[in-house]
């Protein structure tokens, strides 16, 4: 997987709670997702039409606590089940930030990313660089990449396939 | 600048001289990694289904019925002792000796058990699939969470983590008689709230925490992550110390913060002027003091969980139910903590005291906390020592549950009402 990006952004607010927000709880309790596509729910309670409406490659822009709750990785399957490329946020929860890396789901935590983004801009992402281009307003905004050794993992796509790699390459 | 012990823990564990909040890092896995059998049993699982065929080391692996007790729900397609037994095939398979394979009547709550093993040493990283792995904290070990999005961990021997940033708790004076661990912790949430410490270290400090027993520290670190903190740590001191030279030979560096050490925050409180506190239903977060709560009609009480059932809390509630009945209509589930507490508990005669009283006296493991044992009927009012009071997670969803301290509950249970244990002590 490339970790560079490019993608219609999509802005939502602070708080959203994995089970509330991202998905909805009560739904996966009532047995709706047992076919494991938690795409289909995604983000349905603050915008009933938003699976229907993302596309491949777009990136989710989020205010602060993003992925709060519980940290249940159903949130992040569903977000790439959807083609989510990126999560940028002001800042994540920890469980969501976590399972977002050994998920392969790529990740960025960088204070003033609403203020640079509004709903619709074009974005284009690169996380070696640490760089976010918006295409719309033509302004570049630099972040802290993170360090090689995630990125390996994200690159990879996810902890587990990592694990899969190094066992591959005979490394353990 | 001085370091936190958090601080210093990772870095001694990743082998450099230091590192900062927010940095990035990964170490080896170098103690025992406590693999649940029963409920708990998502390391195993996660594992088959990954087809990995070798562990990172099969000698710090450890196998452990560390949820359910004996406990088994009719519904569910595969009784506790089925799913031990195919966990500890599963892990004799892959070369775990079998010495580490421990069963009942050796164990208990999975975060009580690293503690009466002596694997969570003082100065060192503990790691457990469990939400409440920072409970050891307590004794001055780094305790984190792991999620099953992390299985590979077993394979890999290592894992990645982010350096917390670290909050201070300074708790002068001396606590009134009655006031236990488990009231100062849930002062401490009705002060900062739910999100006061969103992915950070609580360090607990102050006269308050160095003259509190170890039980009480335990406690403390165990509910940390109510408040969003990532963990929770006391400085150990001689008594932590000589708990772990008495059963380990393992050699351990306990770590102490500096005294110019950087915190995010400091909070000071004054111990002596905190009540006994109470959670009251339906959140986790609505704290009062006990007098605001006093005179609640109880059906049912509870003391036991990850979050108490250690030997203090049993000992406290045999003190006020010494010679005394539990109130009529109330059921009163103690459950120990470990087989260890129980020993210790019958040997001092506390647990003949609260037969004598009329509490039923239950297996160590999780109990009433996640509504194994005697789970709640509709309507029913209960108070507990135990993590949480999530409706329907200790039986009907109906129920309400109350929270407080060991001492709170065995006082409630006598009176059949919410009580102030204060005049008891
Ligand atoms: S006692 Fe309760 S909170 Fe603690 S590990 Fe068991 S079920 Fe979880």
């Amino acid at each position: 997987m490339a970790l560079n990006f490019k993608g219609k952004a999509w802005v939502f607010g602070d708080n959203l709670d994995a089970d509330l927000e991202l998905i909805p709880f009560r739904e996966r309790e009532m047995g709706h997702m047992k076919d494991g596509n938690y795409g289909r729910w995604i983000l349905t309670p603050v915008d009933p039409d938003f699976p229907k409406k993302v596309k491949k490659g777009d990136i989710l822009v989020t205010g602060t606590n993003m992925g709060c709750g519980h940290g249940h990785q159903q949130a992040n399957i569903g977000l790439m089940q959807v083609g989510i490329s990126c999560v940028i946020a002001e800042s994540f929860d920890r469980n969501f930030f976590k399972n977002s890396i050994n998920l392969g789901l790529p990740i960025i935590e960088l204070e003033g990313i609403k203020k640079f983004v509004r709903q619709g801009d074009e974005l284009e992402v690169d996380l070696h660089k640490g760089e976010i281009k918006n295409l719309t307003t033509k302004k570049a905004m630099k972040f802290t990449p993170l360090p090689d050794f995630l990125l390996e993992i994200v690159e990879a796509g996810g902890l587990e396939a990592y694990t899969n790699k190094l066992i591959a390459e005979g490394k353990i | 600048m001085g370091k936190t012990i958090v601080e210093k823990i990772i870095a001694r564990k990743v082998g450099v001289p230091e590192v900062k909040p927010g940095e990035y890092v990964k170490f080896g896995i170098d103690t025992v990694i406590q693999v649940g059998s029963d409920i708990g049993a998502l390391n195993a699982n996660e594992y088959k289904n990954l087809g990995w065929d070798k562990l990172f080391d099969p000698s710090k692996v450890m196998i452990a019925p560390e949820h359910c007790g004996s406990w088994s729900r009719p519904q569910d397609s595969i009784t506790n002792r089925e799913s031990h037994r195919q966990t500890v095939e599963w892990a004799k398979s892959l070369g775990v000796p079998d010495e580490n394979i421990l069963e009942l009547g050796r164990v208990g709550t999975c975060h009580h058990i690293p503690i009466e093993m002596a694997w969570a040493l003082p100065g060192g990283v503990y790691l457990h699939i469990d939400t409440h792995c920072p409970t050891v904290g307590g004794v001055g070990c780094l305790g984190i969470n792991l999620s099953a999005a992390e299985t590979s961990f077993l394979r890999l021997g290592w894992m990645w983590f982010r350096v917390p940033k670290s909050i201070k708790f300074e708790i002068s004076g001396k606590l009134q008689n009655g006031v236990m661990g488990r009231d100062v912790f849930e002062y401490i949430l009705g002060q900062i709230g739910p999100a006061g410490a969103v992915y950070q270290a609580m360090e607990y400090t102050g006269s308050v925490v160095e003259n509190m027993s170890m039980d009480g520290r335990l406690t403390m670190c165990c509910l940390s992550i109510f408040t969003g903190a990532k963990t929770g740590i006391v400085a150990p001191d001689q008594k932590v110390i000589d708990w772990f030279k008495a059963r380990t030979k393992v050699p351990f560096e306990p770590q102490y913060s500096d005294k110019d050490a950087e915190y995010a925050k400091v909070y000071k409180y004054d111990g002596s002027k905190i009540e006994p506190q109470v959670v009251v239903p339906p959140y986790r977060r609505t704290v009062v003091p006990v007098s605001q709560a006093v005179g609640t009609k109880i059906t049912s009480a509870f003391i036991g969980s990850c979050a108490s059932g250690r030997d203090e809390d049993l000992r406290v509630a045999a003190k006020i139910l010494k010679g005394k009945k539990v109130a009529p209509g109330v059921m009163f589930n103690v459950t120990p903590g470990s087989s260890d507490t129980m020993l210790r508990s019958d040997k001092e005669g506390v647990i003949a005291t609260l037969l004598e009283a009329g509490a039923f006296v239950c297996a160590p493991s999780c109990s009433m906390c996640p509504g194994f044992y005697t789970p709640l009927a509709k309507n029913e009012v209960c108070i507990g020592s135990s993590t949480t009071n999530v409706p329907g997670r200790m039986g009907d969803e109906s129920a309400q549950v109350y929270l407080g301290s060991p001492a709170t509950v065995a006082a409630s249970a006598l009176e059949g009402k919410i009580a102030d244990p204060r005049k008891y002590m």
